[in-house]
């Protein structure tokens, strides 16, 4: 084990032994400009140091970069940073607590104790530390505080950025919220430049944008005195601001979509549901609401558990933006892509005529069409415009599930629009290799009666059947919905500025599309159509209703609307684009338990479709406005 | 073999063991100082008496088995270490931008690593001798031991260790016979591959820290502020320093890196010029005594063994050192005995056993 080329003796390798002196004398070397560097620091310069450790340290303080700026595609702020004054207590330096804290209690609002609690009774180095009393002053309570200031030792105001939702509910879900950055996410790589503590975007555009908008953080280093107190300023490095986020949004379309859910009846809460406008061609989200919503400006400051836990706990999840990820089944908006399916294959004769008794059998099974004495001879327009339930059952059948799900995501249902914000989610759409996969059973033909009519399984959000709709309007070109115009830095250089994109096309001929539309203008512009409270003066608006089951028909049959619970009421859809001959500008809009989707649901497009039209005809030259405000006394 | 033997018993090298014990009990001293806040002995204190305790045992162990039969877990050894670097590649969270830690952040590979490459670098020179390594082209095998684990801990973006490995790896140069005009083609090499790393190596954080030292005015916030506290931490300390948890700068945490990196700092704050060349003196005397031990090895693989321990404790010590005196850029490398750290101390009481392992052994045969 031991010998072999073990050498003995005490030497070693002779060259090996002659080296380390080398060694020895280079570590010296070293350790020699150390001893030299210890005394040029401790016994040549120690007074010039000691001086600043004693009296004078240098403490650096970091400055928060002020947060940028969220514009409405015009320019017009809907979230900026302003300066917000708060009040602080240094407990050391409060020499006459029985004083102070009583005046300064009531000098905002507050009771004694709650300050004293506040404040606590810190030891140690802890009393020179401030202590935040209030966070965002009112003028007038900061002009009380600073009108006190002089008998109030230890009490001083500062300054911070805040940030401010200037149309508070306005929009919230797509503004989203700030807060402290969590610790999951300081450990991913795409915070590996934050700090604990920093107060980064949360949800929507602040979480999508954070990185223009979040701006680069300055400091300043100050000199403080052994008690950590500051008694002056060295040198300062500004912090450089955020960039400006442009949205697509147009604030006065949003403000006209946020309004269409006000309550009919003052003093009840808004309607709960969504809308999303849209440019057909561009893709451009020009308005996007979800209601219930929240302000977005509880979270400026820190939100509080107790706002948090309502928000959370809410039933009806105000977080939430229905929008994107509320998934409803499509109803009869579903019917317009069942006639653009039965087109292409060649299964409809557009004037040929269906008979609709006010029910349909198969296997031994009723089901009903919506009017229950049935709507008679229908050709495809009329089966569109009056939405009749039988001629899509026939229709359906003949297609079968899978062709309509073939077609259905032709259309973009059942996957992501690919808009970049969080949590969107795909919706459904039902195929019998699907319903094999997830129940293991069989599909049953009953299911497909269903389907053909976008009830059963189709899930769909409402910005789906916008960018469905946009293709049906465009001649069939599936976009991207945009919400990010442009993205400055804060000297006003462009940064980001996405291009408008297609996803795809849809896969139906044009021609058929056109048949589509002009069923679809049917439905609301001629007299026997369900959507035709969603006219909108001097345009021709082209849509579909809907209605989507909450329950089974059986526990509401016979029910007058007022008569059915809250809770069991159907949801209401409207979808509308206009002007029907050269579209611009899709709605689709739903009211949850709003009942039928022409009353509820036709209102909130038209409103959203009204404003844009005032305010084109506005903006466009009065030559266009005669052309195509030409009035067709026939429709 | 295994077991103690009586002679090495006799031969048992109390000088070592004085310099080794003093040292510690310096660094455990400053350390409770360091991290003192209210309570008797802080939680930081409380884990580093533990790893001391660990790293006791573990020297005990490394000084026990003869080193000869180290030589054949030389390769072993270093295929685990290299293991252990690519599996921390491969599953090891990212923590602090670099990702360095295994098993919940209590080992840490590239410390692992250290011990390996003297292993088989001591190994390579003993079948090799450095002495009649006369071309640059003998030096390709080191080179690529060597390359191994400093590519890894390239890898986990780790520069600081990285840099570390390379010049302990580096230190066998010392030993080798090859003619000074060799070494200029090295010397173009490295700037090279210096050249290269800054470009596209190091972080724009590493690159300010680097400028830092040559104009400290910049990145006055950063790795700046941290020198500037430091110098007037030592500065201040005078002559013969403020006093134990008497250090102001200290004590009110001016540095926030005091117990790991800038432990030295707390050191001369508190204990003075006297006390800090006494430190700096009595580290120095343990790297010569260390050398000696290297000189009196009886066959090469002890030798190199200990000269590889001695460059285990000088690199660090001498990068630490100058970065808290302002002399080096601010990079993350500890005091061995001094900074807080249980994967670091176990490692440097590993490498210290093995040195009086080759004392103890010295006339054994």
């Amino acid at each position: 084990m031991i010998g072999g080329d073990g050498r003995l003796g005490s030497g070693g390798d002779v060259e090996i032994g002659r080296r380390i002196p080398l060694i020895a004398t280079f570590m010296i070397l070293v350790f020699g400009v150390f001893f030299a560097r210890l005394f040029q620091l401790q016994v040549i310069q120690t007074d010039d140091l000691r001086l600043r450790s004693e009296r004078n340290s240098v403490r650096t303080l970091r400055l928060e970069a002020p947060r940028g700026d969220i514009l409405d595609r015009d320019g017009r702020v809907l979230a900026t940073t302003r300066p917000a004054f708060g009040v602080q207590v240094i407990p050391h330096d409060v020499h006459e607590p029985d004083v102070v804290y009583p005046v300064i209690a009531r000098l905002l609002d507050r009771t004694e104790s709650e300050v004293r609690d506040v404040v606590g009774q810190p030891r140690g180095r802890k009393r020179f530390q401030p202590v935040r009393l209030a966070g965002d002053l009112s003028y007038d309570e900061l002009a009380r505080v600073e009108s006190h200031l002089y008998a109030l030792s230890g009490v001083v105001t500062d300054l911070r950025p805040r940030r401010d939702y200037v149309g508070q509910h306005l929009a919230a879900h797509l503004m989203g919220y700030i807060g402290e950055i969590q610790g999951s996410q300081l450990a991913t790589r795409d915070f590996a430049d934050y700090r604990q503590g920093e107060v980064i975007g949360q949800s929507g555009v602040e979480r999508t944008q954070q990185a223009a908008l979040r701006g680069r953080a300055g400091g300043r280093n100050q000199i403080v005195d052994v008690a950590g107190r500051v008694v002056g300023i060295i040198d300062e490095i500004e912090p450089v601001p955020g960039g400006s986020v442009q949205l697509t949004l147009d604030l006065d379309l949003q403000q006209a979509a946020e309004a269409a859910f006000l309550p009919d009846v003052l003093g009840e809460p808004d309607k709960i549901g969504a809308v999303v406008a849209m440019d057909v061609h561009s893709g451009d989200v020009l308005a996007m609401v979800s209601k219930p919503s929240f302000d977005p400006n509880a979270f400026a400051g820190g939100i509080d558990a107790e706002s948090w836990k309502h928000l959370t706990t809410d039933r009806w999840k105000p977080l939430q933006n229905r929008a994107i990820s509320g998934q409803y089944p499509p109803g009869s908006t579903y019917k317009a892509f069942v006639v653009a399916a039965g087109l292409e294959e060649g299964l409809i004769e557009p004037k040929r005529k269906v008979f609709c008794p006010g029910s349909f059998r198969m296997h031994g099974r009723t089901y009903r069409c919506w009017k229950r004495a049935g709507h008679g001879w229908v050709d495809m327009r009329d089966a569109l415009a009056k939405s009749c339930d039988v001629y899509f059952y026939n229709l359906g059948v003949e297609l079968g599930v899978d062709r309509l799900a073939f077609f259905a995501r032709g259309f973009n249902l059942g996957r992501k629009t690919g808009m970049r914000l969080p949590q969107e989610m795909p919706g459904l759409v039902p195929t019998s290799a699907w319903k094999e996969r997830r129940f293991k059973e069989r599909w049953v033909p009953g299911e497909t009666v269903s389907t053909s009519i976008g009830q059963g399984f189709n899930l769909t959000t409402p910005l789906q059947v916008a960018v469905s709709y946009a293709a049906i309007a465009n001649g069939g070109k599936l976009v991207r919905p945009r919400l990010i115009l442009r993205v400055a830095d804060s000297d006003g250089r462009l940064v980001d500025g996405p291009s408008p994109e297609a996803t795809g096309t849809v896969p139906v001929a044009p021609e058929y599309l056109a048949l589509v539309r002009d069923a679809l203008t049917a439905v609301v512009e001629e007299p026997g159509g369900t959507g035709g409270r969603a006219r909108v003066a001097g345009v021709k608006v082209a849509g579909k209703t809907g209605t989507s089951q909450v329950v089974g028909l059986k526990h509401t049959e016979g029910l007058e609307e007022d008569e059915i619970a809250f809770e069991l009421r159907d949801h209401a859809w409207f979808v509308g684009f206009a002007p029907a001959d050269a579209p611009e500008i899709v709605v689709s809009a739903i009211v949850e338990h709003g009942g039928s989707g022409g009353t509820a649901a036709g209102p909130v497009v038209q409103k959203v479709l009204a404003r844009y039209f005032e305010k084109r005809a506005v903006q466009q030259v009065p030559a266009e406005v005669a052309w195509f405000e030409v009035p067709h006394a026939g429709h | 073999m295994l077991g103690i033997d009586r002679r090495s018993v006799q031969n048992f090298d109390w000088t070592l063991l004085f310099l080794i014990g003093l040292l510690t009990l310096a660094g455990m001293v400053n350390l409770a100082s360091a991290t003192a806040g209210g309570e008797v002995m802080s939680s930081e204190f409380r884990r580093q008496l533990f790893s001391l305790g660990l790293g006791a045992s573990v020297a005990i162990a490394f000084a026990t088995i003869d080193y000869r039969h180290f030589e054949r877990l030389a390769l072993p050894a270093f295929a685990v270490a290299a293991g252990a670097l690519v599996l921390t590649l491969v599953i090891a969270e990212v923590t602090r931008g670099s990702q360095s830690w295994l098993f919940g952040g209590r080992v840490q590979p590239s410390e692992l690593a250290k011990v390996a490459l003297v292993l088989a670098l001591a190994r390579y020179f003993q079948r090799y001798p450095p002495g009649q390594t006369t071309r640059l082209r003998d030096l390709l095998w080191p080179a690529a031991i060597i390359a191994v684990p400093v590519g890894l801990i390239v890898a986990q973006r780790d520069m600081g260790v990285a840099l570390l490995t390379l010049l302990i790896g580096s230190t066998y140069l010392f030993l080798v016979k090859i003619p000074w005009r060799a070494w200029l083609g090295v010397g173009a090499l490295a700037i090279a591959a210096l050249a290269a790393l800054w470009s596209f190596g190091l972080a724009d954080y590493q690159k300010e820290r680097i400028l830092g030292v040559v104009d400290p005015g910049r990145d006055r916030l950063g790795s700046g502020y941290q020198v500037s506290q430091s110098r007037i931490a030592i500065g201040s300390g005078g002559l013969f320093g403020a006093g134990y948890q008497e250090g102001t700068q200290t004590q009110l945490r001016f540095l926030p890196t005091q117990h790991t990196d800038f432990a030295f700092s707390v050191l001369a704050e508190e204990w003075g010029f006297l006390g800090s060349c006494l430190t700096l003196g009595l580290y120095l005397s343990l790297l010569i005594w260390g050398l000696v031990v290297a000189r009196n090895s009886k066959d090469d693989f002890g030798s190199l063994l200990a000269i590889g321990v001695v460059g285990c404790l000088f690199w660090p010590a001498a990068l630490n050192v100058a970065m808290v005196l302002g002399l080096a850029p601010v990079i993350g490398v500890p005091l061995p005995l001094f900074s807080y750290g249980g994967s670091a101390l176990v490692v440097t009481f590993a490498l210290l056993g093995l040195l009086m392992n080759v004392s103890m052994r010295r006339y054994v045969f």
